[in-house]
C-alpha cells in the first residue's frame, strides 16, 4: 500500500512529523493538513531521548515532545484514529529502543493493528533478517535505508530485506536542511533502481521546492523532515504552517 | 554471532557507519595478528606510559578491614588513569588506517585528556565532545585538553553529560566518516569497539596476575573494579575469567539511591544505546533516563555488553556503592595508605567495607583505575 500510494502520486512527497509536538491532538490535525496539501504518505516520528542520527532540529523536536509529556500508550491510542481518518498510509519512524522495550514483535503487531503500514528504524542491527521476516509475517513494511557509503554487496542484502520503499540517504551526515545536496544522489538512486522494483525515495537535507523538483526527476519520492519541523516549531499556527510548507515544496512558492 | 557476547553487543548503527565499522574491524584484526603492532604498543606502554604499574599491598587498610588487600596502581600511569592504555592502542591503529582527524567523547575528562595526549604525541587533530554540565564540574581537565592542543566541543543537548557527548561524537563521525577516527573511551559502542578497547586494557590483568602470584604466592580470592562503561574492570577481569575460584566483582555507582544512580546492570533492562545492546537505565517507554553519580566517569546509563553477558552468565557479580560510601573510601585510602584514588576507583575501594563482612582474611585485588587529584574539589565541596 505504501509503494502503491507513492506510485499513484505524480509528485510523491513524504513529510516527517515528530509525534506529540506540541501535543498529540495537534499532531492529528497536522497529519490531515499534510494529506490535504498533497502528501503521498506520512512518517510519524516517535520521540527518543538519544537520537544519534538526527541534527539539531529533530533533536530539539524529540526533546520538546518528551518534555511536553509524550507517552507511547497515548500514541498507540491516537494512531488508530489517525490511520482511519487518513487515506494515505502512515509510517512510523523510531529508533529501535522504544520499539524493543515491550518486545519488538509485540510492538510491531500493535502498530499493525493500529493501521500503521510501515516502519523505518535508523539503528536496525546489521543483521535485520529476523526482523524483516517478522514484519513480513505481521504484514507491515520494513523500509530500509541505503547510505552514500553503502557498498554494492550490502545494498543487495538490504534490498532483499526491504519492503514499501527504499530510503536513499542523500548525504553523509545527520538529518537537517542543506542548501546543496551532493550531485552523486542521482547516480546513487539510479544504481538502487537498477537493483529493485521498489520505489526509491530520497531523504535527508531536503529544504526547497527546487530540490524537490530536481530530485523527483529521477527519484520516486522525496522525504522532508527537519525543514518542515523547523517551520512547525517556529509557528504560531502549526497546522496551517504544516500545510503551507508542504504546499510550497510541491508547487514552488 | 560475531560481535556479540551472548545476547548482548552487536552493531545497531545508521547504515552510513557500517562500512567504517567494517574497515575498523578489518584493521583491528590485521593489527592484532601483527607482532610489530604489539611490539610498538608495548614499547609505548613501557617508555611513555610508565608500565608496568606497581601492585601495592595495602597493609594498613588490610589491618583496618581484616582483609588482605592488593592495589593495582593504574593511578600511576601517565595522565593519571588506565584510559591512556586504550588511547595509545587506538591512536596506533588510527595511524595504520591513515586517519589523522581524531574525535572522542569524555565524561570526567580522563579519556579526553588521554586522547588529547596521544594526539599531541602523534601530531593529530583532536576534537573532544564533552557535556556542558561536565565541563563546568571538570574545569581543570578541560584546560588540560586545551593545553594539549585539543578542541573541546561543548554539548548542550539532553542532560549535557557523557551520554549526550557520545551521541554528538557519533553524529560527527557520521558526517566526517571518510577522514575521521572515533577513539571511543570504554568497552561500549558497536562492535568492534568493546573487543578493541578490551584488548588494550587486558595489559592490566596480565600484569596484575603475574604480580600477585610473584608477590603473594597465589591467586586472589576476589578481584574488584568499578564499572561505568567498564573498561578498567574488563581489563583486570580478563586475566581471571577462567579461574572458578576467583570471584569477579564489578562495582556500580548507586549515587544517591532511589532512582538517582548509574547502576545499569542492577536496575536497568536490556536495551540499545550508542550502537550496542546491553543493560540500560530506561523508563517503561524505552526512553533513556538521567543518571547520577558523584564520579562523572560512572555517570552513564549504559554499560559494556560483555559485562551484561558476564552478569547474566553469572561469571561476575555486580554490586552497589553509593556516593557517600565512595567519599568515605576516598578519605580512608588517603589516611591509611597515602593514596588519593579517583572517585570512580573509590567505589571499588568502598565495596571492601561490605566485602570484609564474612570474608575475613581473604585476599582481594582491587583495580585502582585512576588518581583523585581531579576530584579534590568535589570531595572538599561535599
Amino acid at each position: 500500500m505504501i509503494a502503491e500510494s507513492i506510485r499513484n502520486h505524480k509528485k510523491a512527497i513524504i513529510p516527517y512529523v515528530t509525534a506529540g509536538l506540541p501535543n498529540l491532538e495537534t499532531t492529528g490535525k497536522i497529519l490531515l493538513a499534510l494529506q490535504e496539501a498533497g502528501a503521498a504518505a506520512i512518517e510519524i516520528g516517535i520521540p527518543f531521548s538519544d537520537p544519534m542520527a538526527d541534527g539539531p532540529v529533530l533533536q530539539k523536536a524529540s526533546y520538546m515532545a518528551l518534555q511536553s509529556g509524550f507517552k507511547m500508550d497515548d500514541l498507540q491510542h491516537c494512531l488508530k484514529g489517525w490511520s482511519s481518518m487518513l487515506e494515505i498510509p502512515l509510517i512510523v519512524m523510531s529508533y529501535i529502543n522504544p520499539l524493543m522495550r515491550k518486545g519488538l514483535s509485540r510492538t510491531l503487531i500493535s502498530l499493525k493493528d493500529s493501521g500503521v503500514k510501515g516502519v523505518i528504524i535508523p539503528d536496525l542491527p546489521r543483521d535485520a533478517g529476523e526482523i524483516y521476516a517478522d514484519c513480513t509475517e505481521i504484514g507491515i513494511d520494513l523500509i530500509r535505508m541505503v547510505a552514500p557509503t553503502t557498498l554494492p554487496e550490502r545494498i543487495t542484502k538490504v534490498l532483499s530485506e526491504c519492503s514499501g520503499f527504499v530510503y536513499a540517504v542523500s548525504i553523509k551526515g545527520v538529518t537537517g536542511s542543506r542548501s546543496d545536496l551532493p550531485v552523486e544522489v542521482r547516480s546513487q538512486v539510479r544504481a538502487i533502481k537498477d537493483m529493485t522494483d521498489l520505489p526509491v525515495c530520497v531523504g535527508f537535507g531536503v529544504s526547497s521546492a527546487s530540490q524537490v523538483e530536481n530530485l523527483l526527476a529521477f527519484a520516486d519520492g522525496v522525504i522532508v523532515g527537519s525543514y518542515l519541523m523547523a517551520n512547525i516549531m517556529n509557528a504560531a499556527d502549526p497546522v496551517r504552517t504544516a500545510h503551507d510548507t508542504l504546499h510550497g515544496l510541491l508547487n514552488g512558492s | 554471532m560475531k560481535g556479540y557476547f551472548g545476547e548482548f553487543g552487536g552493531q545497531y548503527v545508521p547504515e552510513t557507519l557500517l562500512p567504517a565499522l567494517d574497515e575498523l574491524d578489518a584493521a583491528m584484526e590485521t593489527a592484532f595478528d601483527d607482532r610489530a603492532f604489539w611490539d610498538e604498543f608495548n614499547s609505548y606502554m613501557i617508555h611513555y606510559v610508565g608500565r608496568p604499574t606497581p601492585l601495592t599491598r595495602a597493609k594498613r587498610l588490610s589491618d583496618h578491614l581484616g582483609l588482605d588487600v592488593w592495589l593495582k596502581r593504574e593511578d600511576l600511569n601517565h595522565t593519571g588513569s588506565h584510559k591512556i592504555n586504550n588511547a595509545i592502542g587506538q591512536i596506533l591503529l588510527a595511524r595504520r588506517m591513515g586517519k589523522n582527524r581524531i574525535i572522542a567523547e569524555t565524561g570526567a575528562g580522563q579519556h579526553g585528556v588521554a586522547t588529547a595526549t596521544v594526539c599531541a604525541l602523534f601530531g593529530m587533530e583532536c576534537h573532544v565532545y564533552m557535556g556542558s554540565t561536565d565541563m563546568a564540574r571538570q574545569q581543570v581537565n578541560v584546560e588540560r585538553m586545551r593545553l594539549l592542543g585539543a578542541e573541546v566541543v561543548p554539548v548542550e543537548g539532553g542532560s549535557a553529560t557523557l551520554k549526550d557527548a557520545t551521541s554528538e561524537a557519533i553524529r560527527d563521525w557520521i558526517t566526517n566518516v571518510d577522514t575521521t577516527y572515533y577513539l571511543i573511551g570504554s568497552v561500549i559502542g558497536p562492535h568492534p569497539y568493546p573487543s578493541l578497547v578490551r584488548a588494550f586494557q587486558e595489559i592490566i590483568g596480565r600484569e596484575a596476575r603475574q604480580q600477585i602470584i610473584a608477590q603473594s604466592g597465589s591467586l586472589p580470592d576476589a578481584v574488584i573494579a568499578c564499572v561505568g562503561g567498564g573498561s578498567n574492570a574488563i581489563g583486570i577481569f580478563s586475566a581471571f575469567l577462567d579461574e572458578d575460584k576467583v570471584d569477579l566483582i564489578g562495582v556500580e555507582a548507586y549515587g544517591q539511591g532511589n532512582g538517582r544512580h548509574g547502576a545499569s546492570i542492577n536496575f536497568g533492562m536490556p536495551g540499545v544505546l550508542h550502537g550496542t545492546r546491553s543493560f540500560l537505565i530506561q523508563d517503561k517507554d524505552g526512553q533513556v533516563m538521567e543518571t547520577h553519580s558523584i564520579a562523572a566517569g560512572l555517570d552513564y546509563p549504559g554499560v559494556g555488553p560483555e559485562h551484561s553477558f558476564l552478569a547474566t552468565a553469572k561469571k561476575a557479580c555486580y554490586v552497589l556503592v553509593d556516593d557517600e560510601q565512595a567519599l568515605s573510601a576516598f578519605k580512608l585510602l588517603n589516611r591509611l595508605e597515602g593514596i588519593a584514588p579517583a572517585l570512580e576507583s573509590a567505589h571499588a575501594v568502598g565495596y571492601l567495607s561490605e566485602y570484609c563482612k564474612g570474608h575475613e582474611g581473604m585476599k582481594v585485588l582491587v583495580n585502582l583505575s585512576g588518581r583523585g587529584d581531579k576530584d579534590i574539589h568535589t570531595v572538599i565541596g561535599s
